[in-house]
C-alpha cells in the first residue's frame, strides 16, 4: 500500500479555507455529538405499510372489496324493491336481468338485485363478527395457554379433543338441535374456530416468553396482564392481523358450504350461501342466478387471500430491505 | 520486518462496497486498500459494523444479495476479483484458492449429513478424487485438525460433536482443498475460553504445516496478540492503521487504536476509571467527511472534521491514517495505558486492595447455602447447580466465573427468583427468599435485588418506548406520587447512566448496543436496589463500549453503595472489577478467593487452565505461553471424598484430603 502524497500547506489552506494553525489545532469535544452520530431512523410499521403498498394486486383488490361493500348499501337504496317487502309472484319467475329487475328474478318471481346485495351484507357481517370473535377468544386463550405453564396441558388436550372430530359433525348437530339463526351460526363458528387462532398465538407466545426482556419484567415483578399486553402482544399484532384477514374468506367459504348443505342459515335469511343453494337446481337453465352471488363470493375471498399474503410478506422484517 | 520481503499474494486497492437497504445506499467499505503477504497471519480488528467481515467476504464473492463492489480492484493471481460477477467465476476461487471459516460452527455444518461426508464432498468437488481416495483424505483432514479417532468421527453427525470439535470440523472442510488463503471470521467468538485457546493453537499449527496465508477477523485484541504477525485496525469501513503486531500494540498512532487498547479492562487499574470511547460508531448511511473517528476523539484537530487524512508512514511496515503524524500537527503523546502495556505493568493490579474477609463488621447481603437447582424430571433430570455455598458482603463485587453450561447464570437467576430452586436456601439480609414468601418480603426483594442482562438486543422490549421500559418497575408497584414524579424519576435514571433525557420518547432499536445496555441498567436502578445481579453485562458488547459499561457499574457502586454479583466467562475482564471471585465448573464452585489472591495463587487445576487460556493483549506474553488443559478425570473421588475447605483465610477450594495437602504445599512454596 503506497502512501499518498500529502498536500502542501498552501493547497490545504485553499481547499478548506482555514489557516494552517487553525487546521492543526485541537477543537472542543462534545460528548453529546458523540452520542448522537449512531442514530438510525427506522419504523417497523412504516416499513410494513410501504411494502404492502408495493403489492399492486392486493391494493387493487382491497379497493374493489370496499367498493363492493359500500355499493351494497347504495344498491339497496337505489333498488326498486325492498328486501323486507318482497312478494312471491309465480307469474314473474325466472325473468332474465332487465330494466325492471336488474339482476332478474328468482324461481318465486322475487327481485334478485336486492336479494344479492342484502346477502352480500349478511355474509360480510357474519365474516366480520366471526373474525372479531375468533380474534378476541383466540388471542386471550392463546396468551394464557402459551404463558402459563400449568395451563398448557389442559388447553392442549382440549384442543386435541375438538380438533380430532370434524367440525362438520358439530355444525350438523348444532343446526339440528339448536337452530339456524344468524347469531347461532356466528357463535358456533367462533366456538370451533378460536382454537386455531389460539394455537397459533400460543406457539408465538412460547417463542417470546423466555426472552431476556420478559425475564427482566419478571424481575421487576410485572404482573401477567401487563407482561402479556405490553411485552408480548405488540410482537404478535402482525400475525394476528394476518390470521384475521385470512379467517374472513374461510368463514364466507364455510358459511357457503354449510348453507349449501342446508346446515347453515335458514332459507329466509339470505346469505350468499343460501342464494347459491337456492340456485343450484336451476342454474343450468338460468345461469345468472348462480353467477351473481358466485362472482361476489369469489371477489371477497380472493381479496382477503391476496391482502393477507401481501400483508404477511410486508410484515416480515427480512423484507424490509 | 521480514514481511516486507515477502511476495504479495492478494492486493486490494480502494475497494468500495455498497449495500442498498430500505431504499438507501449504505457504504460499508469506503475505499479500503490492503496488501496480503504470502504465508503471514493478518488480523483485522474492529468493532461490529466496522466492515471487517464485509471487506473479506468480498474476496470470495460472498456479499449478501443487496451488496456489491462499487469501486476499486482486488488483484489475485493476475485477475481482478472485483470484476467477477457469475457464480461460475467465483467457484474457481471459493473453497479452492480462498476459503472461509465462519463464527458459528453449528450453522456452518449440515445437521443431517455425516461430518466426514461433508468434508469428502468438498474434496471430491474441488480435487476430483474418487470416492475411496476422497474418504481417505477426509479422514486425514480430521486427523490434521486434531480430532481424535478420525475413523469413528467420520461417521458421526454434527450433533455428536462438541462446540470445539464442530469448529475443528468446519476448519477441516475449509482447508480440505489446501487453499492459499484462509479467512477466519471470528471463529472462536462463540466458544469457551479454554476451547478458544485450543482452536487458536490449531490455526497457528495449520498455518505452519500447510503454509497458508491467514486473515483472522476478530474484535478481541487478546486473540490478535496470540495469532497475528500483522494487524490492521478498521473503523467505519476503512483501515485506519496497519502494522506488525508489536508495532500496533506498543507503538500505535491512530487515536482509535489508542482508544481500543486503553479501553481494555485487562489494562485497567483497580479503583480507577477505564479510559472510554464515548458515543457510537457513525451511521454509514450518511456521508462522512474528514476522519470518521473525529466526533469521538477527545483530542480531535480541526482538520479532522474537514479532510480525510492520508496514510503516514511510521516505519516501513507501519502506517496510520491520522493527521497527528503530519509534521504540521501539534505534538500528541500516546496515552498512559498504552505505555503501561509496553512496560508490562499490567501484572501489578493495585495497591488499594480491600480484604473483605478481614472486616469484622461485614454484612452479608446475600447468603447461598447448599443451593441445588435441577431441570427436568425423572430420567431427564439435569443437575445445573449442585451444593453451592457463598456469601456476598455489602459493597463488594463478587464475580462468578465459568464456562457455558457451568450453571453460573442459573445461580444468578435463582437469586432473582426467575428460576426455582430444588434444595438449599438463599438468604437476603438474613431472610429466606427462595420458595414461597410473603407479599411484603416479595416486594422488598423486588426493590432490593435487580438484574442486568447479557444481550442488549434481547433484553429490551422493542415495541415499547424507553420511557415505559425504564419506568416499568415503579409502574408495577406504583412507587411514584404522580405522573410528573414518574417522569422525573425516569429522567434522573437516564441521566445517571449517561443518556440524554430526550431519549425517553424513543424506541430501543434507535440505540446502539452500549446505549441499550445502559437503558437496561437504568431500568434496574429506578427501583433503588441494593444488590444487582449482572449477568455477563459486557460480553455481547464491543471493546470500546465495554469500558463505558464497566465504568458505569463501578461509579454506581461508589455513589450508591451497590453490591454486585457479576457473572462472566472471562477471567481477565473480571479481575479489573471484582473484589472476590468464585470459579464454577459443571454446577459446582471449585475455588473462591479474593481477586488478586486467585490470580497469584490459583490452586484448583480448573482455575489454572482457565487462567492459562485467557488471551492476553500482549504479543510477547501470548507467544510464549503454555496452555494448561484441565481433565476432570484427574480427580479420584472414589474413596477419598472431596469437601469445600477454607484453605487459608478467605481462600476456599474444593478437593479431597490428598489434593488439599498438595494445595497447602503449593501455597507454602509460593509464600
Amino acid at each position: 500500500m503506497e502512501t499518498k502524497a500529502v498536500n502542501t500547506t498552501a493547497e490545504l489552506e485553499k481547499e478548506l479555507g482555514m489557516s494552517e494553525q487553525e487546521l492543526f489545532s485541537f477543537v472542543e469535544y462534545h460528548a453529546e455529538d458523540a452520542e448522537r452520530i449512531g442514530y438510525s431512523e427506522y419504523s417497523y410499521w412504516k416499513s410494513v405499510f410501504r411494502n404492502f403498498l408495493k403489492n399492486k394486486a392486493a391494493v387493487v383488490m382491497i379497493i374493489v372489496f370496499f367498493a363492493i361493500f359500500i355499493f351494497s348499501f347504495v344498491a339497496l337504496w337505489i333498488g326498486k324493491y325492498d328486501y323486507q317487502h318482497l312478494i312471491p309472484d309465480t307469474n314473474l319467475c325466472f325473468q332474465s336481468p332487465n330494466s325492471e329487475y336488474w339482476f332478474g328474478t328468482d324461481n318465486l318471481g322475487r327481485d334478485y338485485w336486492c336479494q344479492v346485495w342484502y346477502a352480500t351484507q349478511t355474509s360480510i357481517k357474519l365474516a366480520a363478527i366471526v373474525a372479531l370473535g375468533e380474534c378476541l377468544m383466540g388471542v386471550t386463550i392463546g396468551c394464557i395457554w402459551g404463558y402459563v405453564r400449568k395451563a398448557d396441558r389442559f388447553f392442549t388436550e382440549l384442543y386435541n379433543i375438538f380438533d380430532s372430530v370434524p367440525t362438520m359433525i358439530y355444525m350438523t348437530l348444532i343446526a339440528l338441535f339448536i337452530g339456524q339463526t344468524f347469531w347461532i351460526m356466528c357463535a358456533s363458528i367462533i366456538l370451533f374456530h378460536w382454537m386455531y387462532m389460539a394455537k397459533n398465538v400460543r406457539n408465538l407466545v412460547f417463542m417470546y416468553r423466555d426472552r431476556e426482556y420478559n425475564l427482566a419484567s419478571r424481575c421487576l415483578g410485572t404482573n401477567l396482564f401487563r407482561i402479556l399486553t405490553k411485552n408480548i402482544l405488540p410482537y404478535l399484532i402482525s400475525v394476528i392481523i394476518l390470521r384475521v384477514a385470512l379467517s374472513i374468506p374461510s368463514t364466507i367459504a364455510l358459511e357457503t358450504t354449510l348453507s349449501y348443505l342446508g346446515l347453515g342459515l335458514d332459507v329466509n335469511t339470505p346469505s350468499l350461501g343460501i342464494l347459491l343453494r337456492n340456485s343450484r337446481t336451476f342454474f343450468l337453465d338460468y345461469p345468472y342466478l348462480l353467477i351473481f352471488p358466485a362472482v361476489i363470493v369469489s371477489l371477497v375471498t380472493i381479496t382477503f387471500y391476496l391482502a393477507g399474503n401481501a400483508f404477511s410478506d410486508a410484515a416480515d422484517p427480512r423484507n424490509h430491505v | 520486518m521480514e514481511a516486507l520481503n515477502k511476495k504479495t499474494i492478494l492486493s486490494a486497492r480502494d475497494v468500495e462496497i455498497q449495500f442498498s437497504l430500505r431504499g438507501d445506499k449504505l457504504t460499508a467499505i469506503r475505499g479500503c486498500s490492503l496488501d496480503l503477504y504470502e504465508g503471514e497471519t493478518l488480523a483485522i480488528v474492529g468493532e461490529s459494523g466496522s466492515g471487517k467481515s464485509v471487506f473479506t467476504k468480498s474476496f470470495l464473492g460472498m456479499l449478501d444479495q443487496n451488496g456489491s463492489i462499487t469501486g476499486g480492484s482486488i488483484m489475485y493471481e493476475g485477475n481482478d476479483l472485483a470484476k467477477y460477477t457469475t457464480e461460475k467465476e467465483w467457484r474457481t476461487i471459493r473453497g479452492k484458492k480462498i476459503s472461509m471459516v465462519m463464527q458459528d460452527p453449528m450453522t456452518s455444518l449440515n445437521p443431517l449429513k455425516k461430518v466426514g461426508m461433508q468434508i469428502q464432498e468438498s474434496i471430491e468437488l474441488h480435487q476430483g478424487l474418487d470416492k475411496a481416495a476422497a474418504k481417505a483424505e477426509a479422514i486425514r483432514m480430521l486427523d490434521i485438525v486434531g480430532i481424535p479417532n478420525p475413523e469413528v468421527r467420520y461417521n458421526q453427525y454434527p450433533h455428536e460433536f462438541s462446540g470445539g470439535m464442530r469448529q475443528r470440523a468446519v476448519i477441516a472442510i475449509a482447508v480440505a482443498c489446501h487453499p492459499d488463503i484462509l479467512i477466519c471470521d471470528e471463529p472462536t467468538t462463540a466458544l469457551d475460553v479454554t476451547i478458544q485457546a485450543q482452536i487458536l493453537d490449531l490455526i497457528r499449527k495449520l498455518q505452519k504445516n500447510l503454509g497458508m496465508t491467514i486473515i483472522y477477523i476478530t474484535h478481541d485484541l487478546g486473540v490478535v496478540a496470540s495469532v497475528a504477525d500483522r494487524v490492521a485496525v478498521m473503523y467505519a469501513g476503512q483501515i485506519v492503521e496497519i502494522g506488525m503486531a508489536e508495532e500496533i500494540f506498543y507503538d500505535a498512532w491512530h487515536p482509535y487504536t489508542w482508544a481500543l487498547l486503553s479501553a481494555l479492562p485487562q489494562l485497567g487499574i483497580k479503583g480507577e476509571k477505564l479510559p472510554t470511547i464515548d458515543g457510537t460508531p457513525p451511521n454509514l448511511f450518511n456521508k462522512i467527511t474528514g476522519d470518521a473517528f473525529a466526533p469521538r476523539n477527545r483530542q480531535a484537530l480541526a482538520i479532522d472534521f474537514k479532510k480525510e487524512p492520508p496514510f503516514f508512514d511510521v516505519s516501513p511496515t507501519h502506517k496510520a491514517k491520522t493527521w497527528y503524524l503530519d509534521p504540521r500537527a501539534p505534538k500528541v503523546t500516546q496515552p498512559e495505558s498504552i505505555k503501561r502495556l509496553a512496560q508490562r505493568m499490567n501484572e501489578d493490579f493495585g495497591s488499594n486492595l480491600k480484604h473483605p474477609h478481614e472486616d469484622p463488621n461485614r454484612e452479608a447481603v446475600i447468603q447461598v447455602k447448599d443451593l441445588q437447582v435441577t431441570f427436568g424430571t425423572g430420567r431427564k433430570k439435569f443437575v445445573a447447580v449442585d451444593n453451592v455455598n457463598f456469601e456476598i458482603y455489602r459493597g463488594e463485587t463478587f464475580s462468578l466465573v465459568g464456562e457455558s453450561g457451568s450453571g453460573k447464570t442459573t445461580i444468578g437467576r435463582a437469586i432473582t427468583r426467575i428460576n426455582p430452586t430444588t434444595a438449599g436456601e438463599i438468604l437476603y439480609k438474613g431472610r429466606k427468599i427462595n420458595g414461597k414468601i410473603s407479599k411484603e418480603l416479595d416486594l422488598e426483594v423486588i426493590k432490593g435485588c435487580q438484574m442486568i442482562f447479557q444481550d442488549p438486543l434481547a433484553s429490551l422490549n422493542e415495541r415499547a418506548k424507553v420511557d415505559y421500559i425504564v419506568s416499568e418497575g415503579i409502574l408495577n408497584h406504583h412507587l411514584y406520587k404522580d405522573e410528573q414524579d414518574r417522569e422525573d424519576k425516569v429522567q434522573q435514571a437516564l441521566k445517571e447512566v449517561g443518556l440524554l433525557p430526550e431519549f425517553a420518547s424513543r424506541f430501543p432499536h434507535e440505540f446502539s448496543g452500549g446505549q441499550r445496555q445502559r437503558i437496561g441498567i437504568a431500568r434496574a436502578l429506578i427501583m433503588q436496589p441494593e444488590f444487582i445481579v449482572a449477568d455477563e453485562p459486557i460480553s455481547a458488547l464491543d471493546v470500546s463500549i465495554r469500558a463505558q459499561v464497566l465504568n458505569l457499574l463501578n461509579d454506581l457502586k461508589k455513589s450508591r453503595g451497590l453490591t454486585y454479583l457479576f457473572i462472566a466467562h472471562d477471567l481477565s475482564v473480571v479481575r479489573f472489577i471484582s473484589d472476590r471471585i468464585a470459579v464454577i465448573h459443571k454446577g459446582r464452585i471449585v475455588e473462591l478467593s479474593e481477586a488478586e489472591e486467585l490470580f497469584r495463587h490459583p490452586l484448583h487445576p480448573y482455575t489454572k487452565s482457565l487462567l492459562s487460556a485467557v488471551p492476553n493483549p500482549d504479543p510477547a506474553i501470548e507467544r510464549n505461553k503454555q496452555l494448561v488443559v484441565y481433565d476432570p478425570g484427574m480427580h479420584d473421588y472414589s474413596t477419598d471424598k472431596p469437601q469445600w475447605v477454607e484453605i487459608i483465610p478467605g481462600h476456599f477450594v474444593y478437593g479431597n484430603e490428598k489434593e488439599l495437602d498438595g494445595y497447602r504445599e503449593e501455597l507454602a512454596k509460593k509464600a
